[in-house]
């Protein structure tokens, strides 16, 4: 009997000998990890991760510009990763929490301003200099770079740009008898002519993951000079040119030119009510008739800018942008990488992959990109009278917008907006109480 | 022979003690807690125990901690004590959440229990192709939740989707289903039944399907009507399953996001946003992981509470 416990004892403790051992090579082997896991590529790399922002043939075409880089002597070449944009603020804040993350990414428009103020992003100073000497520098549209600037340094580098501007239905304003609307006072005699055929004039949604409704509500302000943010970065909201702006909205919801439905459709059921023929006029992106497609795209066209009660041009837009982190194998090979493909990215506009704008004039005027009237039109006529986030006090983006861009204080302003739920000073006055919050 | 009456003997029993005495008296020698043998088997669980903690208990720990913190989804931030419990508790939006989650999980729960319920009685019965409607009656539990909802958003989002058609020619007028946010509730709710009763069906199913037969033929030659079977016959001996059914569903319920996320994303004007679709909105969204984190946790107290409520009904049913 003692004999059988000692055997077993001693096989326990074999036994324990073995895991406990192995386990000790396991977790030996587990910290030593080579050393591979930082430096936004591994060493001898840097990690590219860009977006799909185009249709199904960006990512595969910016795969091949990026793989076509030929770094030179001593710098990293670059690997691509197409990240998608369900749940990439999670992606982007994971990977960059723990040091895993690119080198040199695209993103979400506000996310360079985000990472910046947690010290995770490389000024791009040094590159944009650089470029002054190549001329990349001047060959960007007027005020995109300046876009960029926060009190460090230049947070990022303009990529494409994400317009909202207004488009009508040609066949539907001929229908209605009407000319596309030049101030708010035509727009409200357009929309009223168009329904009398059963059209609205005010398409837009903002329901789940649809952004745009509060997008339009910003451009309305900006429109009549107002905005969200003063000069010093601070958000004003309930100033008398966004009160005037709100009450025109909310004149068009009470007289029935903006679709009840407006308030939850996702960017699909905006897409449908274009299809339908029950959109006559919107607020939407440059790409809506390429989305919309069919019979339709080719009735679709986009109107000059609006004049506001009081003379002013403006709308919302997005510079997005590409930025570089601290966290990279070199930073003098993220700005290379990043001066060979703006030299080379050219591709993506002209071969129509469905990017957004360019930030060059030099691709803007190339013969592929002036064969598409709505986007030369936008180009010419918004992209100059657009403002960021950060209007009316500021052309530059900062930390503080993140507070307003697809969150869900700006998303309840809006649906009480184009609800009628709430007048326009009780709504921005929530909204001002809630980004103070 | 023990004297006991059942109740006393159920008493005894679930303290511990044998119904038929007090049993053998407990050994008077102190036992060794660290016997070689013991040590051994502690050793061996311990990578287990290790790992569950691991993988379970630190990222509750670490969530915790967040609540405690004024971080972002980057960097861990100051701690604030429970200024994010108190900041969530006096916000309006979380209130109105939290009485829209109640609703949409007593609806949730009852109304698939009920239909669930409904129709596993009815697959009971010999009716021709039984299997083939068991089969497509499952369908809305087994499409994914973002097939159905989009499916559903295809039904009634814009006045020319199907159901404002059909409500429009019954004369109902223009019915904005998603828009108003009564309708845009009851609509969620009844989203809700429709993709959870096949998990009630199936659950309720089985539960009947251990009943014996003869018990209610008994019943029927006692002269049990339909009615009185249900009530004193099919509820009681289905009720340890029911208890489980609900336990399980009240937490599928709370915790559903996609469900109304893909839906209605919470509006119009935060109408249907549950506890769930807030705490998201507010982590993910927002970037505040403090008060959303704590709005979880708040969350799961009292999913804990429910749970043990029903948990202990279980239980009574079981002794029972």
């Amino acid at each position: 009997m003692s004999m059988h416990a000692s055997k077993a004892a001693l096989s326990r403790r074999g036994f324990l000998g073995v895991a406990g051992g192995t386990a000790a090579v396991s977790a030996l082997a587990a910290c030593s990890g080579g050393g591979s896991g930082g430096g936004g590529g591994g060493g001898d790399t840097l990690k590219f991760w860009n977006m799909p922002w185009g249709g199904t043939e960006f990512n595969p075409r910016d795969k091949e510009i990026t793989e076509a880089y030929e770094p030179g002597d001593g710098l990293p070449g670059a690997v691509y990763q197409e990240i998608q944009w369900a749940n990439f603020t999670q992606t982007f804040s994971s990977a960059v929490a723990s040091n895993t993350g690119p080198a040199v990414s695209s993103g979400g428009g506000t996310q360079a301003f985000l990472f910046e103020s947690q010290g995770k992003i490389a000024y791009a100073d040094d590159l944009l200099e650089s470029w002054k000497s190549n001329g990349l520098y001047d060959d960007f549209l007027p005020g995109l770079i300046d876009a960029m600037k926060v009190e460090g340094g230049y947070a990022a580098v303009p990529y494409n740009l994400d317009m909202r501007v207004m488009w009508y239905n040609t066949t539907l304003l001929e229908q209605a008898g009407v000319e596309p609307p030049t101030d708010w006072p035509s727009y409200l005699e357009v929309s009223e002519a168009l329904k009398g055929i059963g059209a609205y004039s005010f398409g837009v949604g903002a329901g789940s993951g649809s952004f745009t409704g509060s997008h339009i509500m910003t451009s309305f302000m900006i429109n009549n000079g107002g905005g969200l943010f003063n000069a010093d970065q601070e958000p004003e909201c309930v100033t008398d040119a966004n009160v005037e702006a709100m009450e025109f909205v909310l004149e068009m919801v009470a007289k029935g030119y903006v679709d009840p439905g407006s308030v939850t459709y996702t960017s699909d059921n905006v897409q449908s009510q274009w299809k339908d023929r029950r959109f006559a006029m919107g607020w939407d992106g440059a790409g809506l008739a390429a989305n919309v497609g069919g019979e339709v795209a080719p009735e679709l066209a986009v109107n000059s800018p609006l004049v506001g009660p009081h003379g002013d041009l403006g709308a919302l837009y997005f510079p997005n942008n590409i930025m570089m982190y601290t966290n990279t194998p070199s930073q003098e090979g993220s700005e290379a990488f990043l001066t060979y493909y703006y030299q080379n990215m050219a591709p993506l506009w002209t071969e129509h992959t469905g990017i957004g704008l360019p930030p060059l004039r030099s691709i803007a005027d190339t013969p592929e990109f002036q064969s598409d009237v709505n986007a030369v039109k936008i180009i010419e006529e918004w992209q100059p009278i657009s403002r960021t986030w950060g209007a009316p006090g500021s052309d530059a983006l900062f930390l503080g917008v993140t507070d307003v861009d697809g969150t869900p204080a700006m998303g309840t302003f809006t649906q009480q907006i184009l609800s009628g739920a709430a007048t326009a000073v009780d709504a921005l006055t929530t909204l001002q109480q809630a980004l103070e919050g | 022979m023990s004297t006991d009456s059942v109740a006393q003997s159920l008493r005894r029993a679930r303290s511990g003690v044998g119904v038929a005495g007090a049993g053998r008296p407990p050994d008077a020698r102190p036992k060794r807690v660290l016997s070689p043998r013991n040590v051994t088997m502690l050793a061996l669980v311990l990578p287990s125990i290790l790992l569950v903690l691991l993988l379970n208990a630190y990222p509750v720990l670490y969530a915790g901690v967040q609540s405690v913190r004024d971080g972002d989804l980057i960097s861990a931030g100051d701690f604030v004590g429970l200024a994010n419990y108190a900041t969530v508790l006096s916000d309006p939006v979380f209130w109105q959440a939290a009485r829209f989650t109640l609703v949409f999980t007593l609806v949730g729960v009852f109304g698939s229990w009920a239909m669930g319920m409904g129709l596993a009685l009815l697959l009971r019965r010999r009716i021709p192709a039984g299997g083939v409607f068991k089969v497509l009656l499952l369908l809305p539990w087994v499409v994914p939740v973002v097939v159905s909802a989009t499916s559903w958003n295809w039904l009634v989002a814009t006045p020319q989707s199907p159901l404002p058609i059909l409500a429009e020619a019954l004369g109902f007028g223009r019915v904005l289903f998603l828009a108003n946010p009564l309708l845009a509730q009851i609509t969620v709710c009844v989203f809700k039944v429709w993709i959870s009763f096949p998990f009630m069906m199936m659950m309720m199913g089985a539960a009947l399907a251990a009943v014996d037969n003869n018990v209610y033929e008994a019943a029927r030659v006692d002269g049990a009507s339909g009615a009185q079977l249900l009530r004193t016959m099919t509820l009681p001996l289905t009720a340890k399953s029911t208890f489980i059914s609900w336990i399980l569903m009240t937490i599928f319920c709370v915790n559903d996001f996609p469900t109304v996320f893909l839906l209605t994303g919470g509006g119009p004007v935060n109408a249907t946003q549950t506890l769930v679709v807030q705490a998201y909105r507010t982590v993910f969204l927002d970037f505040e992981t403090g008060p959303g984190v704590a709005i979880a946790f708040l969350m799961t107290v009292v999913l804990v509470v429910i749970s043990v409520v029903l948990y202990r009904s279980v239980k009574k049913v079981d002794i029972e």
